[in-house]
């Protein structure tokens, strides 16, 4: 039996998570993001997203209403704060998202997830 | 022939694109902007009428089953037929659209990506990955792109040719008929079965998950709903297999209107490299095709028929695309870009023909599709021995693979 990657209970490593799949920095693999936005599955699991659709960023993010780290379950949002990062996480939740693809002119070079029905 | 580098083919130097992008931009903000209470009136308003010619359907075959030979026929036919037509309403306008996240802003829960499942072989959750993730995402790109042929028809010259694409024109047929099915399997990905790179552990995952599914489909339209007509149940799975057959062959012919035409073109994976929004944003103008009709038609095909206006913005509300179709068109004439399209018969005349030029080796046809400067295309001797060299992208038939390491 192949066991499903995602949040194991006491696991905080990053490269148990569907999206930090061989990403040995703790950054999530922008190959895999995309995926994530795509096919509508969850950073952490892997599995189809639900309703509603949380993400978690630092202050800056939720001010500019735009966040790197891909879509998540509600019960999955645990295990990518338990991550270490240098500032905490903040969880916004929302019905939709539109995913923005990087320009060449942008500041900022990553994709992005940009939500569009705040709950 | 296979575009290796969309700017050059296009004659555009890098300010070029990134106004295109820039205005392709604005033009999804303004909708986003303005989306709101009339956009989702309607899509209620469709699954509501969708909801009503289905079940009028089914009461219309119960009804009909004690009545007189003259007055059962003509109400099983037109029952069949707005079975057809629901079916076709919710797969094409509704289902497709809602699992983009089209309309996941409107915070319904009902009409949300995550939640729909819809009247089809495929599961839900499979055509997410398929289509929204591998075809939208390397849209016409050789050895990438599942929806190139479904894994049983050579639709591009740089496709290697072998003597069962003789058979192309019998697998059409097959295909289009039987086009829930093609879809189901579709996530297997049939060519890494073939080769037998795919995972045997995957592919029983993905094999129970559309089985049930299958199982689900087949109960209900030849067993449930042909019991409740009681003696004439074998008339009702008649009506039932006609309305799945018109199913079938509209959303063979409208997908395949949307990538096969001849102005729609293929890329080579070197495209993909370091692709910029302006970038991924031209190569879908250029892989995709629209047909031109009226509301109707375009509202019984999803939309589609602004496949590039859909290829361009994936999760806007499909009602919209009419509206930014000409400034779309208005642009790729600023820039002198192809913006194809044409009435529906003429595109899928220009799909047939493909489809049958190509049972045959390249040295005995011609290339329909719009010549190329030097060094921008490949040609079938090149493909072959990339082919020869090509690891398949892991992504492909792996919408289960939840478990990366189990792979490695």
């Amino acid at each position: 039996m192949v066991a499903r990657r995602g949040p194991q209970p006491g696991v905080t490593t990053a490269s148990a998570l569907f999206a930090w799949e061989g990403a040995p920095d703790g950054v999530p693999s922008r190959r895999l993001v995309t995926r994530c936005a795509l096919a509508r599955v969850c950073g952490a699991c892997g599995r189809p997203l639900g309703h509603p659709i949380a993400f978690v960023g630092t202050s800056d993010e939720v001010a500019r209403n735009a966040f790197h780290l891909p879509p998540l379950h509600d019960g999955c949002v645990d295990a990518v704060r338990a991550l270490p990062a240098p500032v905490p996480l903040t969880v916004v939740r929302t019905a939709g998202f539109e995913f923005v693809r990087p320009g060449s002119g942008d500041a900022d070079p990553l994709p992005r997830f940009v939500p569009n029905s705040l709950l | 022939m296979a575009i290796s580098d969309v700017q050059e083919y296009c004659h555009l130097t890098e300010a070029d694109v990134e106004a295109i992008g820039r205005e392709l931009d604005a033009l999804r903000e303004r909708v986003e902007r303005s989306r709101g209470a009339k956009d989702a009136a309607y899509i209620r308003r469709v699954i509501r009428a969708q909801r009503w010619m289905a079940a009028s359907a089914r009461i219309g075959m119960i009804v009909a089953a004690p009545l007189d030979k003259r007055y059962r026929r003509p109400l099983q036919a037109a029952s069949a037929v707005s079975l057809g037509l629901a079916k076709i309403l919710e797969n094409m306008e509704i289902g497709h659209n809602v699992m983009h996240g089209q309309w996941d802003w409107m915070n319904d829960p009902e009409i949300h990506s995550s939640t729909w499942e819809w009247d089809t072989g495929q599961p839900a959750e499979q055509w997410k990955h398929s289509h929204n993730y591998i075809h939208h995402q390397f849209t016409n790109v050789l050895g990438y792109d599942n929806d190139i042929g479904y894994g049983v028809l050579r639709m591009a010259r740089e496709q290697r040719w072998t003597p069962a694409n003789l058979g192309q024109p019998v697998y059409n047929a097959l295909l289009a008929t039987l086009f829930q099915w093609g879809v189901a399997l579709h996530d297997l990905d049939l060519d890494a079965i073939r080769h037998g790179k795919k995972d045997p552990e995957e592919m029983r995952r993905q094999l129970a998950q559309i089985v049930r599914k299958g199982r689900h489909q087949l109960v209900k339209d030849y067993v449930l709903y042909p019991a409740l007509t009681g003696p004439r149940w074998k008339e009702t799975i008649r009506a039932n297999v006609a309305a799945n057959l018109m199913r079938n062959v509209w959303a063979y012919l409208i997908i395949f209107c949307g990538h096969f035409p001849d102005g729609a073109l293929h890329f080579t994976e070197d495209e993909l490299e370091d692709e910029t929004r302006a970038e991924w944003y031209l190569r879908q103008i250029l892989g995709t095709a629209n047909f031109e009709g009226g509301p109707l038609l375009h509202l019984m095909s999803g939309n589609l028929g602004y496949q590039i206006e859909h290829h361009l913005f994936p999760d806007l509300v499909s009602n919209r695309y009419a509206e930014i179709a000409p400034e779309v068109r208005a642009l790729c004439e600023k820039y002198e870009l192809p913006y194809t399209t044409g009435p529906l018969h003429r595109q899928y005349g220009q799909v047939l023909r493909t489809i049958h030029k190509l049972t045959l080796p390249n040295r005995m046809t011609k290339d329909d599709r719009p010549p190329t400067g030097e060094g921008v295309t490949i040609e079938q001797h090149q493909r072959v021995r990339h082919e020869d060299t090509h690891q398949r992208r892991t992504e492909l038939g792996a919408w289960s693979r939840a478990a990366g390491r189990s792979r490695a």
